[in-house]
């Protein structure tokens, strides 16, 4: 019955809502008292250049997919296959606006199949993208004779990978800028825009949605081709950033986009994915990362730290909630 | 397997007896001190509107919820239980048939019978034999053949409930609890669940059953409990009752006309249906439909009945036939390019298919006016609120807000909320599957209205509903069909129950009996 309890636990929700905030602000905090080096321009600057600008684009084109019902596990392939493109295309003496077209166009081949697919033949995300996954990483290692990287130290490409990976603009790194204007945009497309709602719709209803006249196949066409767009202009920041196309690097950011898109949900109460909850879930990954480097955690420890935050946000945000509720 | 329960016990002992429950749910009160009393070898009906409290009491009567401290007594078979669950209320005996499938998808037929008392071979599970024993069971009290090995999921709702009841059948009860059993059933489907129920009765059973449906309380129930504002408001023999008083009680208000009239004043022809077909469904089906009209249609389950409506919003493509709307060839190849010509479907599976149960009100009227709402990709916020909250001034959909989920609505409202996102968006032909399904008698009432002013504002209706009482009381027309082709059409003096149930039946001398079995 619809007994409604409106306002009993509008606190709760509130701070069930802010549960993430709240980890996120206690981690800052602590990493900023117990490592003086935490807290200076460079090394805030050096979280969102290495840690949360690539990955953010990656996790907010996974938030497109989580938002529609489905998980990529490919978007590490089509990573790949821009980064691979457009070192490809530097190395054959192309130009840089096309180099990176092609990169980008190499990530949407992996988008079309998506498509293909999901969208059209209905196959489980799941399955699909990890059938591609696994073909994604033999296809690297067969291009590139068993895995080897494609150097580009040569000085011809300094300025263009310099132009993309190291510059600034008023003191802000461009894959930064990168980073928040995707953002930007995504926060529109999904949060105000007319796509972002038949998106919704079909991950919470694909029946409703369906029976509303929505054509499901073009919106997950869509969703798809934007999730390996967004992984083909990481892939092209990667390359910049580290001069470098090295096979299968895309596989490092997967989880991590997947753990940011997921932590991201529990910043609302009714736990749909978000931008911005996606946002925050990068952050809180990069601030883990490079603080417990800084205070002196061994590497092979991070991953532990890591898995033990997501427990501590989960358990924080339904403690708050049971807490509401009663 | 179903063991009959002692029914030596005293007359003068209820069941169960629940006095005096008071339940708060934050600052509201659902239940101010309600009363249930339940005798063996009883059927007892329990009624009333959505948010009358019925829900609640039931909920408190199997353990999920209790009773606030302090209040009242719950008595099982005269003993009180002082720390009811639901697993204490299952050890006595009390047995519940949710509303909602509570079965699972995956699991075959027997699985879903034997669950928690599988019959085994040695350490195994007997799959055999829990399959022999499911089908002797549907077979013994339905008299229905359901394959043991068939997957709940591909069952049909009637189906379901079928196997949920056998399922409590199954075990060993005293006390059954039946929410709304017959929603999702066909005529002849209830009257054997009845005949069942009739005979579990006869063994010292008591019933409990909730239904919204007043001529299924007033043919199966022996007694009567009318709840109202979270209290009982009357209990009564059945026999020393009657409809429109209960109704009355429910309502608490004087009811005058459970169908609301209107001027009938036809216009053009919008929809024209010509030897429509498709190959294993139906064939050869006709029919005209003007503007201003509401036309019904109806049949068993697999009659075909549904499948023509499917048909006719892009769900599955016609193989024979034609279909003229608003004078222009009419053949969908998808529902977007049915809603694109104005026709769209309030779908039976209302939660499924109709709303998205976690999207707000607002989200979900949106959801059918997305070209209207939207200027360059953009929704406009502003232009979606005011929508949403005509929608719910409109059909005065009873929600704290247009931002309430619409999983905490009521069946009716959710309904409404379904009726709403068309209701703007221009459409011409409204098919309704069922419509007023699990909906409370108040909400039915508004939604026949709805219907109605959208028949006189120019709308072409089409009802499809089990309920022929509901057609004949509604409709300008009704087409029945039976196996798959037009059986009879009725209209005016011949638009009667038992004329439209023998049809349906297919009561013709020359053919063979209704198929009871699942969908073609």
């Amino acid at each position: 019955m619809s007994i409604a309890l409106p306002r009993a636990g509008l606190i709760g929700e509130r701070l069930a809502a802010s549960a993430l905030l709240i980890a996120f602000a206690g981690l800052f905090l602590f990493f900023a008292l117990s490592a003086p080096a935490f807290l200076t321009a460079g090394n805030l600057k050096n979280i969102l250049v290495n840690n949360v600008a690539i990955l953010g684009v990656v996790a907010i084109g996974m938030t497109f997919v989580v938002k529609s019902g489905g998980i990529d596990l490919s978007t590490g392939v089509a990573l790949d296959a821009a980064g691979f493109g457009f070192a490809f295309a530097l190395t054959a003496a192309i130009a840089a606006p096309l180099a990176i077209s092609l990169g980008l166009a190499a990530a949407l081949v992996v988008g079309a199949v998506n498509v293909l697919l999901i969208a059209r033949l209905r196959l489980n995300p799941f399955l699909a993208t990890l059938a591609l996954l696994f073909i994604g990483q033999s296809a690297q290692r067969l291009l590139t004779g068993g895995g080897s990287p494609i150097y580009l130290g040569n000085r011809s490409y300094a300025d263009v990978l310099g132009a993309i990976g190291r510059s600034d603009l008023l003191g802000i790194p461009t894959p930064v800028i990168v980073l928040a204007l995707v953002a930007a945009l995504a926060f529109v497309i999904l949060h105000r825009g007319r796509l972002g709602r038949e998106i919704s719709a079909i991950g919470a209803a694909p029946e409703a949605a369906h029976y509303s006249g929505i054509s499901t196949t073009f919106v997950l066409a869509r969703v798809w081709l934007i999730a390996a767009l967004l992984s083909g202009i990481a892939g092209i920041l990667l390359t910049a950033t580290v001069r470098s196309y090295i096979p299968m690097s895309g596989n490092g950011y997967l989880l991590d986009a997947i753990g940011a898109a997921f932590i991201g949900t529990t910043l609302r109460r009714d736990g749909r994915p978000s931008v911005h909850g996606t946002l925050i879930g990068v952050l809180l990954l990069g601030v883990v990362r490079n603080g417990l480097l800084l205070i002196g955690w061994n590497f092979y420890w991070q991953q532990v730290g890591i898995g033990v935050l997501v427990f501590a946000v989960l358990a924080l945000s339904y403690g708050l909630r049971r807490e509401g509720r009663h | 397997m179903t063991k009959a329960p002692d029914p030596r016990l005293p007359a003068s002992q209820p069941a169960v007896e629940l006095r005096g429950i008071v339940k708060t749910y934050g600052a509201s009160q659902a239940l101010r001190g309600a009363d249930l009393v339940l005798h063996p070898g009883q059927i007892h009906g329990l009624v009333g509107q959505n948010g009358a409290g019925k829900s609640t009491i039931i909920r408190i009567l199997a353990g999920i919820e209790q009773a606030d401290p302090g209040s009242g007594l719950v008595q099982v078979f005269g003993e009180a239980v002082s720390h009811p669950s639901p697993e204490e209320m299952e050890r006595r005996g009390i047995h519940f048939i949710h509303q909602d499938r509570l079965l699972v998808p995956t699991a075959t037929v027997a699985e879903a019978i034997a669950l928690g008392q599988e019959p085994k071979f040695g350490p195994f599970y007997n799959g055999r034999r829990a399959t022999r024993q499911a089908e002797a069971l549907i077979r013994r009290h339905f008299g229905l053949d359901i394959p043991g090995n068939r997957l709940i999921r591909d069952l049909s709702a009637a189906e379901q409930k079928i196997v949920q009841i056998s399922r409590a059948l199954a075990s060993d009860a005293r006390v059954l609890v039946l929410d709304e059993p017959t929603a999702a059933l066909v005529r002849r489907e209830v009257e054997s669940l009845f005949s069942v129920l009739r005979n579990l009765r006869s063994r010292g059973l008591s019933i409990l059953f909730i239904s919204h449906y007043m001529d299924e309380i007033e043919e199966i129930c022996d007694h009567v409990t009318v709840f109202h504002d979270g209290r009982h408001v009357a209990s009564h023999p059945v026999a020393s009752t009657s409809i429109p008083e209960i109704v009355t009680e429910m309502v608490n208000r004087e009811v005058g006309e459970l169908y609301p009239r209107r001027s009938h004043a036809p216009g053009a022809v919008v929809l024209k249906v010509e030897g429509l077909g498709r190959d294993g469904a139906f064939s050869d089906v006709g029919f005209e439909l003007r503007a201003g009209e509401v036309l019904g249609i109806s049949g068993l389950l697999g009659s075909g009945a549904k499948e023509i409506l499917a048909t006719l919003f892009g769900l599955a493509p016609a193989d024979h036939g034609r279909v003229t709307l608003e004078g222009r060839p009419y053949a969908p190849g998808s529902v977007r390019a049915a809603v694109s010509r104005g026709v769209v479907l309030v779908p039976e599976d209302r939660r499924r298919q109709g709303v998205s149960v976690s999207h707000s009100i607002r989200e979900n009227i949106t959801l059918g006016n997305l070209g209207l709402l939207s200027r360059l990709g953009l929704v406009s916020r502003s232009s979606e609120r005011s929508l949403a909250g005509r929608g719910i001034a409109d059909l005065s959909i009873r929600t704290t807000g247009p931002d309430q989920k619409v999983a905490a609505l009521s069946g009716g409202n959710q309904q409404k909320v379904v009726l709403s996102k068309w209701l703007s968006s221009g459409a011409r032909v409204y098919l309704l599957d069922e419509p007023t399904v699990a909906v409370d008698v108040g909400a039915k009432v508004e939604i026949y209205t709805v219907l109605n002013r959208l028949a006189s504002e120019g709308a072409a209706v089409i009802v499809l509903s089990s309920d022929l009482l509901e057609l004949a009381g509604l409709c300008d027309r009704a087409l029945i069909i039976h196996r798959g082709r037009i059986a009879g059409r009725f209209e005016g003096e011949t638009l009667r129950p038992e004329l439209m149930l023998a049809a349906a039946s297919g009561a013709t001398p020359h053919l063979p009996g209704p198929n009871m079995k699942g969908a073609a």
